[in-house]
C-alpha cells in the first residue's frame, strides 16, 4: 500500500516515515506542509495521505484543509488525520465531507505500530477511523434533557463506542471477545433504541452513529 | 499717568471745541462760495465726530492707534473749512489741507480695529493717498492762480508761475489716481467683510459699511466735479454724514469691548453657581462672545494638550483660521483656549476672562488630567491582558513545536522498539539509545520552558542569587553589581528579573557590544534597576513589543522604565520600583 507522509517537523515525518516502512506500508512521499502534499498526492497517487493537522504556514488546521482539497480532488485516496489535540469538531469536519477512507487519529497512537497499520489499511481500504478519545468525548458529552445512550445497557454503549471508531462487526467481536453474531444483535439493538435507520454496512454506519452522537 | 493724559486729552478737545467754532465762524460768514464744500452744520459733524470719537477712543484703548488717527483727520478735516476763509494765509492752508483728512480716513478703515495696516497692499493704499494729498495738492498749487479757482478767492500764497493747463492735469491725475485707490479701498472692504468669520463680521460691519458708502458717495462726487456735472454736492453731503458715521461706528465698537468686560463678572457668577449646569467652554464662549471657542488641558505626564475627556488632541497650526491662547497659572500651563482670531485684537478682555476662570479652569484640567490618566490606565491594562495571552500561546507553541513532539517520536520509537524485540533483539539496542536521547533533549527543553515561565531560582533564592545565574548564563560578559540589603515584595523581583533578563536578551542581540554592567540597588524605599551595554545604541524606547510590555509591567508597579540610548554609545535601561 502507497502512502504520503505530511508533518512540518522532521522528526516525527521521518519518525512515521520510518514506522510505515517497518509495518510493510511504501512511503512514497514526504511532505511539510499543506500545499507540498497537494503535490505529492497528485505525483505519487497514494492509497493514503498521513496528515498532521497543524502545518505551516498558519499553525493552525491546515493538514485539514489538505485533506478535504483532496477528497475533492482525488475521492478515491484515503486519509488519516493526525492531531496532538482532542478536537472532535474537525474529525467531524472530516468525516462530513464523506466517511470512505477518512481517519482521525491522536498523534500519540502511533507508539502502538500495529494499531496504526491497521489504521492506515483501514483507511486505505475505504474504511474509517475515528480516535477512541474523540468517540469517548462525543459518547460522554453531558446532553441537557434526558441522555438516550442511558437506555443502552454498558455492553451496548461499548458496541456503540466500537461503531464510531469504524470498527467492523468482526474487529468489534474480537475486540469483545464475543462472537460476530452476538455483535450483530446488539448492533440491531442499538438502531433501534436510538432509533437510527438500519445501516448494514460497516463503513456506512459510521457517519449514522456520529451524527447522531454529536445531534444529541 | 493716567492724569496727564486725561489732562492731554482734554487739551485735544479743547483745541477740537476751539477749531470746530472757528470753521463754523469762517463757514458762516463765507468769503466764496466754492465747490465740494459741505455746508457749516455738516462741516461741524464730521470735524467734531472725529475729534470726539477719537478722543473717547485714545481714552478706551490708548494701545490702539485709531484714536490719535481719528483725532488727526478731524483737525485736517477744519482745516479743510479754512479755504472759505477770508486772507491768503487762511486760504492758501484751507487749499493744502483741503483732502489730507482722507489719508487719515483711508487708513482708519483699512487698519480697524486693530490700528494696524496688516498687508502690502493696504500700506500702499495708504501711501499712495498720502502722496496725493499732500505732494500731489501741493504740486498742483505751485501753478494754481486763485482766479482759476474762483472770482474773489483769496491769494494763493504758494503760487509759483500760473499755468492753468498744467494746474488742470495735475489736479485730473490726482483725482483720477485718487478714484483708483477709493475703488481698490471699497473693493478690498467687501471682500473682507464677506470672508470674515461671524464674530469678526459682527466686529467690524458697522465701521465698515459706513465706509464704503462714505468712500461710494466721495468717488461719485469728484467723477461728478471732474466731469462738470451736477449733483456733486448732494453726493458731497451725503459722504460727508457717512464720514461722520464712521468715527462714531469706531467707538462704539470700542466701546462695546469695554463694555464686553462686565462679562467678566458675569462669567464669575455663572462659575461661582455651586451646580454649574452650563459647561466651562460654553461659560467661556459666551462671556467672550466667540460661539466657536473650544477649551483644551494641559496634561503635564506627558507635554501635552488633552479634551475633556482627555483623549489626546492636537492644536490648529498656522493658517488653519483658528488662534490659541494659553492660559497659565504659577507660570504653568494650565489650558489653552482656541478661538476665533477676530479675539486676538482683544486680548485684555481674554485675559480678564482667563484670569476670571483661572481656578475653575485648573480644576477642569485636573479633571481632564484624571481622564487622561485613566485612558492610558485602561490602555495599559489591555496591553497586559494581550501580553498575558501572547505569552500563553507562546507558551502552548513552546509545548506543542517541541516537548510534545519530542514525546511523540519517543512514543514512535517505543512502538519499533516493540516490533523488534521479539524476533530482533540486535536491532533494538540502537533504538534504546535513540529514545534515552530524545527524553533527554525532551527534559532540556520542558526546563527551559518552565525556567522562562517562572524562574524557579527567584521564589526559592530571591533576586541577588536569581540576576547572580541571569547573569552567569548570559552570552555576553556581564558585571552585576548588588547592593539589595532590603526585604521586595514578589512581585517587584520578578518584574525586576525580567527586566534583566529582557535587557540582557536585547543586549546580546542587538547591541554588537563587548560587555554588559548590571547594577541593582535598594535604597530609601527605591529599587534601581540599571543594565548598560557598551554597544552601538540608538535603540528606539517604546517601540519594541519587548520594551512596551516591560514599560507596563514596570508600571503596573508604579515604577518607571527609560531607555537611553544615544547611537555610537551604548544602551543603558533603567528602571525604578516603589519597594516598601
Amino acid at each position: 500500500m502507497r502512502v504520503v507522509v505530511a508533518d512540518d517537523a522532521v522528526i516525527l515525518r521521518e519518525g512515521l516515515a520510518r514506522l510505515l516502512r517497518e509495518a510493510g506500508f511504501e512511503v512514497a512521499g514526504l511532505a511539510a506542509d499543506g500545499s507540498e502534499l497537494l503535490e505529492q498526492v497528485e505525483r505519487c497517487s497514494p492509497d493514503v495521505a498521513v496528515v498532521d493537522i497543524r502545518m505551516p504556514p498558519t499553525h493552525t488546521d491546515e493538514g485539514l484543509q489538505a485533506a478535504k482539497a483532496i477528497r475533492r480532488s482525488r475521492p478515491g485516496t484515503g486519509i488519516l488525520v493526525l492531531s496532538q489535540h482532542v478536537h472532535a469538531r474537525y474529525a467531524l469536519e472530516l468525516l462530513s465531507e464523506g466517511t470512505d477512507g477518512v481517519g482521525y487519529l491522536l498523534k500519540e497512537r502511533v507508539s502502538d505500530l500495529a494499531e496504526l497499520a491497521s489504521s492506515v489499511r483501514r483507511v486505505g481500504e475505504g474504511g474509517s477511523v475515528l480516535d477512541p478519545a474523540v468517540v469517548s468525548q462525543l459518547v460522554n458529552r453531558r446532553r441537557p434533557g434526558g441522555d438516550p445512550l442511558g437506555q443502552l445497557t454498558d455492553r451496548e454503549r461499548d458496541v456503540l463506542g466500537l461503531m464510531a471508531e469504524g470498527r467492523s462487526n468482526k474487529a468489534i467481536a474480537e475486540r469483545l471477545f464475543v462472537t460476530e453474531h452476538t455483535v450483530e444483535k446488539h448492533v440491531k439493538n442499538i438502531f433501534a433504541t436510538l432509533r437510527l435507520p438500519p445501516s448494514p454496512d460497516d463503513h456506512r454506519r459510521v457517519l449514522a452513529v456520529v451524527t447522531f452522537l454529536n445531534a444529541q | 499717568m493716567r492724569r496727564n493724559m486725561n489732562a492731554g486729552l482734554i487739551g485735544l478737545g479743547v483745541l477740537g471745541l476751539l477749531a470746530g467754532a472757528g470753521a463754523l465762524w469762517v463757514a458762516s460768514t463765507p468769503a466764496i462760495q466754492p465747490s465740494g464744500i459741505p455746508s457749516a452744520p455738516v462741516a461741524l459733524l464730521v470735524g467734531w465726530s472725529f475729534i470726539g470719537s477719537g478722543l473717547l477712543s485714545w481714552r478706551a484703548r490708548p494701545d490702539n492707534r485709531l484714536g490719535p488717527v481719528m483725532v488727526l483727520s478731524g483737525f485736517a478735516w477744519f482745516a479743510s473749512v479754512l479755504q472759505e476763509g477770508h486772507g491768503a494765509v487762511l486760504f492758501t492752508i484751507g487749499q493744502a489741507f483741503q483732502v489730507l483728512y482722507l489719508a487719515g480716513f483711508l487708513y482708519l478703515i483699512l487698519s480697524f480695529p486693530s490700528g494696524r495696516l496688516q498687508t502690502v497692499l493696504d500700506r500702499a493704499l495708504v501711501i499712495t493717498a498720502f502722496a496725493l494729498v499732500s505732494v500731489g495738492q501741493l504740486a498742483s498749487l505751485l501753478f494754481t492762480d486763485e482766479r482759476a479757482i474762483c472770482d474773489r478767492c483769496a491769494t494763493n500764497l504758494l503760487e509759483v508761475t500760473r499755468n492753468d493747463a498744467l494746474a488742470n492735469g495735475l489736479l485730473q491725475s490726482q483725482r483720477i489716481a485718487g478714484l483708483v485707490v477709493i475703488v481698490i479701498t471699497i473693493g478690498l472692504l467687501a471682500v473682507r467683510l464677506v470672508r470674515a468669520s461671524r464674530p469678526q463680521r459682527r466686529a467690524v460691519i458697522p465701521v465698515l459699511l459706513a465706509g464704503i458708502v462714505a468712500l461710494a458717495a466721495l468717488a461719485v462726487s469728484v467723477t461728478a466735479s471732474a466731469l462738470g456735472a451736477a449733483g456733486q454736492d448732494i453726493y458731497g453731503r451725503v459722504s460727508g454724514y457717512a464720514f461722520a458715521v464712521v468715527p462714531v461706528a469706531v467707538l462704539f465698537a470700542f466701546l462695546q469691548r469695554q463694555l464686553a468686560r462686565g462679562a467678566v463678572a458675569g462669567l464669575v457668577v455663572e462659575l461661582g453657581e455651586p451646580s454649574a449646569t452650563v459647561g466651562l467652554a460654553e461659560a467661556l464662549s459666551r462671556a467672550l462672545g466667540d460661539p466657536s471657542l473650544s477649551l483644551r488641558y494641559w496634561f503635564p505626564a506627558e507635554s501635552r494638550y488633552v479634551d475633556s475627556d482627555g483623549r489626546p488632541v492636537t492644536l490648529p497650526g498656522p493658517g488653519e483660521g483658528r488662534r490659541s491662547t494659553v492660559v497659565e497659572r504659577g507660570g504653568q500651563p494650565i489650558a489653552v483656549l482656541i478661538h476665533d482670531p477676530a479675539l486676538e485684537h482683544n486680548a485684555e478682555l481674554v485675559d480678564s476672562v482667563c484670569a476670571a476662570a483661572g481656578l475653575t479652569l485648573e480644576n477642569e484640567r485636573l479633571q481632564a488630567e484624571l481622564r487622561a490618566r485613566l485612558t492610558e490606565l485602561q490602555a495599559s491594562r489591555a496591553r497586559l491582558v494581550e501580553a498575558t495571552e501572547a505569552e500563553r500561546r507562546r507558551i502552548e507553541r513552546d509545548l506543542h513545536d517541541g516537548t510534545q513532539q519530542r514525546l511523540v517520536s519517543i512514543a514512535m520509537s517505543l512502538g519499533l522498539l516493540e516490533s523488534k524485540l521479539p524476533g530482533k533483539p540486535s536491532q533494538a539496542q540502537p533504538i534504546v539509545r535513540e529514545t534515552r536521547q530524545a527524553l533527554a533533549a525532551a527534559l532540556d527543553e520542558l526546563r527551559e520552558l518552565t525556567q522562562g515561565i517562572h524562574p524557579t531560582i527567584l521564589a526559592e533564592r530571591g533576586l541577588p542569587v536569581a540576576l547572580d545565574e541571569l547573569c552567569h548564563r548570559a552570552a555576553l560578559p556581564t558585571h552585576l553589581q548588588l547592593d539589595l540589603s532590603c526585604r521586595l515584595p514578589d512581585q517587584v523581583e520578578s518584574a525586576a528579573y525580567f527586566v534583566v533578563s529582557e535587557a540582557l536578551t536585547n543586549a546580546t542581540k542587538h547591541s554588537h557590544g563587548s560587555e554588559v554592567r548590571v547594577k541593582a540597588a535598594c535604597a530609601a524605599g527605591l529599587l534601581t534597576i540599571e543594565v548598560a551595554d557598551d554597544g552601538i545604541g540608538g535603540a528606539a524606547a517604546g517601540h519594541g513589543t519587548g520594551l512596551r510590555g516591560l514599560t507596563d509591567r514596570v508600571e503596573a508597579l508604579g515604577g518607571t522604565l527609560t531607555v537611553s540610548s544615544p547611537p555610537g554609545r551604548g544602551t543603558t535601561l533603567r528602571a525604578e520600583f516603589p519597594c516598601g
